[in-house]
């Protein structure tokens, strides 16, 4: 114990020694090990974490790949094989005998009224199985249980998260029994659920539960319990004690089966052959649902596992500048080392002694490492969607600073090692008595610090490669032509059907916000949209058109959207042919709708579809077309446009929620407050969602883009700085190692060019050697990158070329010095050099 | 011994002085001169006398803080790092008492050395390098490393690399003082060959019985010449 305390103080000694060379050395472990640590910490709570309930490694989560004829909705829960019909999930629970039950959630649109304030947020509707099933208990109150929820209608009452409870509502245990206001509804609260449990989705924090039977009161204007061919509940469960998933898939789908085809099939109509098999064919997939059911799993799975990828290096090129410090130190306390073998030290002794400085650098880079990453993730939250900002906290949990210490302990092993055997290297007392008591650093220690020197550089290459990739992507995505001109128009949203306005009322609401925005000086124009445009959502109809034939299997899907007057005026879209939407657009007047150039080639309407007529699937063409306008953006920056229809919203009195677009005739951002004064002016219990400029909402909507890229891009240029550092230290030490060589040639004739570029070779063999390498790594990182690319290839010949070219200068530039150092020597002094 | 064509080696009022920590080192003062072609003189004196400094001076791998020095009748105190560099290449062969082979080369490849600075043909190279080789008995060995030699060997092989670029004049600072007698001998023997061949030669000692393979023995103390004598030829 006491040779440990003594090895502890001794590497103390050692480290202070020399002060600078180890803060470099700690700084550029922090970095790495920081870096790799906030990644970590990402991953771990985006992958890693399990549910905070009992035996999480019970639950499964459910699937059915394979036709869903009908209407879809599907959300961040998951995909759209994910969800199910409100029947089918009665069928199934009644008749399942291998899981203690399966519960249903699916999240909605909450506008919550407490204390006098209106929010919106997420909440969850759930089953009365949901919480049983999850096994949890409340921290205050009772949680919903089968009772709350048995027939549609039913169970107002509602269990809010704990946080929620904590900060909005003050803590107050006095909040149970009493209601609350939700989407205009009086629920009574029940309870408040465990601390921590926020449901079972990334980036869906529910505020509140609710019984999934008031889902009609919840979504004014939804029907579909009874539906069969509507699929939209998200389905898990927890297997029985001893039963496998494989047991539970077998049992599950002789039920799921029978239903199908006794059931279903006989509803179905217009099926072509092959549909009908795939539809008879489906099977239920049980997926492991301990990590909970989230879609945006897989969607940051990628990136992550790049980002992860690129700190490891990162790290490794700070732990081989790190190896290289310790072999020139090792070398200048060889003859110590020497008289301590000497004097009869076992290697074993020395070794763990230097092994124990390395540690020593390794926990104190892991304690600043950790500072490093908690900047880290608070840069991250930063520059992450308005959306997110609630889903993510920058933290660090015990899992992370454990990964952390671990990564320390292995870094500083991994840097350590090498340099400790070779300061200790039994042949050590003869080499150093043949040379004349001067310590030579040996070939091998030569070998391996050249070879750390020439990886680094590929590895520097490989990561300014891939950032270069990110970047060109990035700019490509920047370059497309969205088909809108939106750079002074503000967005947000208003739901007043959640705040309790009847139908016809939110028609009135909406009109005299339009109004009162036209009339806000400071604004140019005002339109507003049913589907958010550039939002991430989609819409979608099945549309009969005129000329159009249909059929069984014929595509006859389009994008549909519900706009107001002057929509693609404001949002800067051309009308082609015919005209938009007025006021006179309204209930009562003939039906119209305007579309896009991608629907006019897709139902072949030619040239000019205006006086066409369609319809939306009722086989009535009731609908005429009076406009086309330019193809633009629908949902996403990176997606193909759809073919797309727009109706007039004030044709559809149901419609009770709205995304605005205020077109401003100066700085977008400075109209942000006065927007939002002027719908608190008409009803300031109205909640204002998502109020941003567009520019931004764009920026947001290809968010990973640029948190990949702006991450990539840090962590390359930071990984070519360390390397560019540890290629200068080894040519420096090699020159000062060198020095009484390059006088023997100085005295030999050789001028100052030829010793400088007797440098120069050494770093042009270590750039070919390291370039290769790097080269082969940049191919494979891009491939792996590839689906992260946008209209790219990963092996973009230019990207590659233009990476080495940076680094190759970098490289020299980091040689030239110690180059023209080397060329400046005295040669007299440099032929006394010990 | 007379020369009537202009002396190869002419130094006027030589002066160096070493500035370090604002100590002043008077290392060599008012030095005068003259070594004629095919000369060898013996450079002799106690430790730190200036015999090394005066050496340095002489194979241009420093520069005099003072007085006048004439190569081959050209004034070279003021030439530029890269021609003195030019002129050491050319004209000048060292040979150093640590012999100071490269590690990493071979035998071949360190005789080799100063005429690949010169930009020689790889043939001509070759040619040269073999047969310095020959002169000083090493040519079986072309392929061993310094390490892989006896301190003799390397101090016969940094002899061919001195005369392979075929100098107007041998530099050998105490070229004897690591080495033991009978080695030390067979080096004294080599250069005085190379003398009767018509070599010059300034070689420092500080061991009187190697002064006497010499034509003429300068005597330095204190930076100050004390002593020029013409030295009887010893038969060979
Ligand atoms: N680079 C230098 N800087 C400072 N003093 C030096 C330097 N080189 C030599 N000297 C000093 O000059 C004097 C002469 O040195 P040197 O020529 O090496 O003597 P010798 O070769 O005769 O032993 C000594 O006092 C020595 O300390
Ligand atoms: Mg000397």
């Amino acid at each position: 114990m006491s040779a440990v305390l003594g090895n502890i103080k001794l590497a103390f000694r050692h480290l202070l020694k020399s002060p600078f060379v180890t803060g470099v050395a700690i700084a550029s472990l922090a970095l790495g090990i920081g870096a790799n640590a906030a990644i970590f910490s990402l991953i771990d709570q985006m992958l890693l974490k399990r549910l905070p309930v009992p035996a999480p490694a019970e639950l499964v989560n459910f699937k059915a790949p394979g036709p869903n004829p009908g209407s879809q909705s599907c959300s961040n829960i998951g995909d759209c094989r994910e969800v199910f019909s409100y029947p089918m999930f009665l069928d199934l629970q009644r008749e399942q005998t291998v899981f203690t039950d399966i519960a249903l959630h699916v999240g909605f649109g909450a506008n919550i009224s407490a204390q006098g304030r209106t929010m919106s947020a997420d909440g969850l509707m759930v089953s009365g199985s949901y919480f049983p099933v999850l096994g949890i208990a409340p921290s205050l109150g009772r949680l919903i249980g089968p009772d709350d929820a048995k027939v549609k209608g039913d169970g107002r009452v509602a269990v809010l998260a704990y946080e929620y409870w904590r900060g909005a509502l003050g803590a107050d245990p006095a909040v149970v029994g009493k209601n609350i206001i939700v989407n205009g509804q009086s629920l009574e609260i029940i309870g408040v659920a465990p601390r921590g449990f926020q449901g079972t989705t990334l980036g869906l924090q529910p505020k509140l539960w609710v019984p999934v039977t008031l889902r009609e009161q919840m979504n004014p204007g939804w029907t579909g319990f009874e539906k069969r061919r509507s699929y939209w509940a998200y389905l898990f469960a927890r297997l029985k004690p001893g039963v496998t998933l494989e047991q539970a898939s077998a049992s599950i789908n002789t039920q799921y089966s029978a239903i199908i085809q006794n059931v279903e099939v006989p509803l179905q109509q217009g099926m072509s052959d092959k549909t009908m098999a795939e539809f008879k064919a489906k099977q239920l997939v049980l997926a492991p649902g301990a990590l909970g059911q989230s879609s945006a799993r897989g969607e940051v799975t990628t990136p992550l596992a790049m980002l992860f990828g690129i700190t490891l290096l990162v790290l490794l090129i700070a732990c081989a500048n790190i190896s290289n410090l310790l072999l020139a130190r090792g070398a200048a306390r060889s003859g110590e080392m020497a008289v301590r073998l000497a004097l009869g030290g076992s290697r074993r002794q020395l070794v763990s002694q230097l092994l124990t400085e390395s540690l020593l650098l390794g926990v104190l880079g892991g304690l600043a490492g950790l500072g490093v990453a908690i900047l880290t993730l608070k840069g991250i939250s930063a520059i992450l969607p308005q959306q997110a900002t609630s889903t993510f906290v920058p933290h660090l949990d015990m899992t992370v600073i454990g990964f952390t210490a671990a990564l320390a302990i292995l870094t500083a092993v991994l840097f350590g090692l090498f340099p400790a055997l070779h300061a200790t290297r039994p042949d050590l007392i003869s080499s150093i008595r043949e040379q004349g008591g001067q310590p030579s650093g040996g070939r091998a220690a030569a070998r391996w610090r050249t070879a750390l020197a020439t990886a680094q550089i590929g590895l520097a290459l490989a990561l300014l490669a891939s950032a270069g990739l990110f970047t060109r992507s990035l700019a490509n995505i920047s370059r497309l032509d969205l088909g809108v001109k939106v750079d002074s128009v503000i967005t947000f949203g208003v739901s007043p059907e959640l705040n309790g306005y009847a139908p016809g009322r939110s028609h009135l609401f909406f009109q005299r916000l339009e109004d009162d925005l036209a009339a806000t000086p400071g604004v140019a124009s005002v339109s507003a949209a049913m589907v958010g445009l550039i939002a991430g959502n989609n819409w979608g109809n099945d549309v009969g058109v005129e000329g159009f034939p249909k059929g069984p299997d014929v595509d006859d899907n389009s994008r549909f959207n519900m706009v107001g007057p002057g929509y693609f005026a404001t949002v800067g879209i051309p009308v082609l042919a015919g005209r938009e939407f007025t006021r006179y657009d309204a209930i009562g007047t003939p039906k119209v709708a305007v579309v896009n150039q991608a629907f006019a080639k897709k139902f072949k309407l030619g040239a000019n579809p205006v006086g066409k007529r369609m319809d939306q699937g009722n086989d009535s063409l009731d609908i005429e077309i009076i406009g086309l306008v330019q193809d633009a953006k629908y949902s996403d920056v990176k997606d193909e446009i759809p073919p797309l229809f727009f109706t007039p919203y004030m044709q559809d009195s149901m419609v009770g929620a709205l995304s605005y677009y205020v077109k401003t005739t100066g700085d977008p951002k400075a109209m942000l407050p006065v927007v939002s004064r002027v719908v608190s002016g008409l009803d300031e219990n109205l909640p204002v969602e998502q109020l941003r400029t567009m520019p931004e909402q764009i920026r947001d909507n290809v968010f990973l883009d640029r948190f990949v890229t702006l991450f990539a891009t840090t962590f390359a240029l930071l990984a070519t700085l360390l390397a560019a550092i540890g290629l200068y230290g080894v040519l420096a030490y090699t020159v000062a190692q060198r020095t009484r060589e390059i006088g023997v040639r100085m005295a030999l004739g050789a001028g100052p060019a030829q010793v400088r570029s007797m440098v120069l070779v050494q770093v042009g063999k270590m750039i070919l050697v390291g370039g290769a390498i790097g080269l082969v790594a940049a191919v494979v990182i891009g491939r792996v990158a590839q689906s992260l690319l946008f209209q790219m290839e990963g092996s973009n010949p230019s990207v590659l070329a233009i990476s080495a070219l940076v680094l190759g200068l970098v490289a020299l530039g980091a040689g030239l010095a110690p180059a023209i150092r080397a060329s400046r020597l005295d040669p007299v002094r440099a032929l006394r050099y010990e | 011994m007379t020369s009537t064509s202009q002396p190869l080696i002419r130094l006027e009022g030589i002066q160096k002085v070493f500035y370090t920590d604002e100590v002043e080192t008077h290392a060599l003062s008012e030095v005068h001169l003259e070594v004629q072609r095919g000369e060898y003189v013996a450079i002799a004196g106690p430790s730190g006398c200036g015999k090394t400094t005066l050496l340095s001076l002489l194979g241009l791998l420093d520069t005099p803080t003072g007085g006048e020095y004439w190569l081959d009748g050209k004034p070279v105190a003021q030439l530029s790092p890269a021609e003195r560099a030019r002129i050491r290449n050319l004209e000048i062969g060292f040979i150093f008492q640590a012999f100071n082979l490269i590690g990493d080369l071979t035998v071949y490849e360190n005789v080799e050395l100063p005429l690949t600075y010169r930009g020689m043909a790889p043939a001509e190279r070759k040619q040269r390098v073999m047969s310095a080789l020959e002169k000083v008995g090493m040519s079986h060995r072309v392929k061993h490393y310094p390490a892989q030699l006896s301190g003799g060997q390397q101090q016969r092989v940094a002899v061919a690399r001195a005369v392979a670029g075929e100098p107007l004049i041998l530099l050998a600072d105490e070229p004897t003082g690591n080495l033991d007698s009978t080695n030390g001998e067979a080096v004294m023997h080599l250069l005085q060959e190379l003398h009767r061949g018509g070599a010059t030669i300034c070689m420092v000692t500080h061991d009187s019985r190697y002064e006497r393979h010499a034509d003429r023995a300068i005597h330095l103390f204190d930076g100050r010449m004390v002593g020029d004598r013409a030295l009887e030829l010893v038969p060979a």
